[in-house]
């Protein structure tokens, strides 16, 4: 009898663990297309079509003949909507150097203007080269690089390249830079602050 | 499952908090670039906190002790030291690079001992923190660390807010032993979520308001050991390490938050042995 219980319970954990992939920090299954649920959550160890790499990869790729694009998609900081006034609010954005920050770009949904002006920012960072490099990223257990990056692939990018660890992979052996955003990015914004 | 009063509970495996990094120091660089940024960076905060008054860095008056690399961003313990009593004023903490830098003001009242001060905080990325102390003949001084943590500002608590908010203001005190004539140490563990207001509800992705203890005093009898000022940076359920002179009269711990909370409680001291 308690083996039957113990038995339905580990059932009942499984089925929840396959109901959450985002819960599980191994085998995270890719989903078929973008991934809708929270941004911040455990991440597939792939994204078909695209390389996922490390931080020593970036570095590789920095130091080499063909400079990739650095796409980060990190949300801005929140300010709280009740943060006392007059109280020191000074968010700050490290990242790689030479990165181009389009926050919250692997949002899904995005909004169609939004999706396009990505594909626009990118096609101008590549100079429309599709078999450019390009390197796309967030933090660590962040979906926004891995929806991002996806987007790059169903585009027809063919070296789109996936950085998991994102910022928290990058800083700790490498110089970051506080990174301002991109100012076409900023300027159609809609008022989502 | 984040507990909630308990004093030296691990939370590494608590479940969303984004702790360590997972890449070794393989390659460290010359980080003058990145160096010169936070050193930037802090003149900045300095500037807008304490205006143009000069700030003489310390290694007497004030030290800051943090682990190099936190286990858990959202609860990154800080010990802040200032043995020579009779020349502290107040404390300032200060994490560069949380969004709210400004963590918490300790100002100290005649029952205060300062030797030991720790709390908890949240830390959002790698940072420089300072310990900024005010004498009491109105000079600056700093002590500063660097700390590897990130996304500590925005890492859900891991269960509903209704659940992080069961038995908001209940407090707990506990005592090390009392001699005759030495300052007691205690501890004081609030129940509190202290939201940082940057924390997505994982389920209706909403923002969870921001809901922080702004204000704690603490006394023994009618004298003032400390009043804090706090913000979004102090961890959850806030645990104060303290020490105070004892004059047999009970502690009383008046605080408030941001949203109009507010809870007093009183601890009688126990008696002191030998």
């Amino acid at each position: 009898m308690i083996l039957l219980r113990g038995t339905a319970v580990i059932a009942a954990a499984l089925c929840l663990a396959a109901a959450e992939p985002a819960d599980s920090p191994t085998n995270v299954p890719e989903p078929p297309g973008l991934y809708a649920g929270p941004q911040r959550g455990y991440t597939p160890p792939t994204l078909r079509g695209a390389k996922v790499i490390d931080g020593a990869a970036v570095a590789a790729l920095l130091d080499g003949p063909d400079k990739p694009v650095l796409i980060d998609v990190a949300m801005r900081e929140r300010k709280p909507a009740n943060f006392p006034e007059g109280r020191l609010w000074l968010p700050v954005h490290p990242s790689i150097p030479g990165a181009v920050w389009l926050p919250n770009a692997g949002a899904v949904p995005l909004p169609p203007e939004r999706e396009a002006l990505f594909f626009q920012r990118v096609a101008d960072l590549t100079g429309g080269d599709r078999a450019k490099p390009v390197v796309v990223f967030c933090h660590v257990e962040c979906w926004g690089s891995w929806n991002a990056a996806k987007r790059l692939v169903e585009k027809g990018y063919t070296a789109v390249h996936w950085f998991p660890q994102g910022v928290e992979g990058w800083q700790d052996g490498h110089e970051t830079r506080n990174l301002t955003e991109d100012a076409a990015w900023k300027a159609a914004a809609p008022a989502e602050r | 499952m984040r507990p909630t009063l308990a004093l030296t509970v691990s939370l590494a495996l608590s479940s969303f908090a984004v702790c360590a990094p997972l890449v070794p120091a393989a390659y460290a660089a010359g980080a003058s670039d990145t160096d010169q940024e936070r050193a930037a960076r802090w003149q900045e905060i300095a500037k807008s906190i304490f205006g143009d008054r000069k700030i003489e860095p310390t290694d007497t008056l004030v030290t800051l002790d943090t682990p190099k690399r936190a286990e858990d961003a959202a609860l990154v313990p800080i010990t802040l030291s200032m043995p020579e009593r009779d020349k502290i004023k107040s404390v300032s903490l200060v994490i560069d690079d949380n969004p709210a830098p400004y963590a918490a003001k300790f100002e100290f009242g005649p029952a205060a001992d300062t030797r030991e001060l720790k709390l908890r905080v949240r830390v959002n990325n790698y940072t420089d923190m300072h310990a900024v102390v005010e004498t009491t003949d109105g000079k600056l001084y700093e002590a500063k660390q660097f700390v590897k943590a990130s996304g500590g500002c925005s890492a859900p608590m891991g269960m509903s807010d209704e659940e992080a908010m069961k038995g908001m203001g209940d407090m707990r005190m506990k005592f090390a032993d009392a001699h005759p004539d030495k300052p007691v140490a205690a501890t004081l563990m609030i129940r509190h979520p202290n939201f940082s207001g940057m924390q997505m509800n994982q389920v209706t992705r909403e923002y969870t308001p921001a809901r922080y203890i702004d204000k704690l005093t603490v006394s023994a009898g009618d004298q003032t050991v400390f009043t804090m000022t706090g913000d979004i940076s102090i961890a959850s359920n806030p645990v104060i390490n303290f020490s105070f002179k004892p004059d047999g009269k009970p502690i009383q711990v008046a605080a408030s938050d941001n949203q109009g909370g507010r809870w007093t409680h009183s601890f009688p001291v126990p008696s002191q042995t030998n």
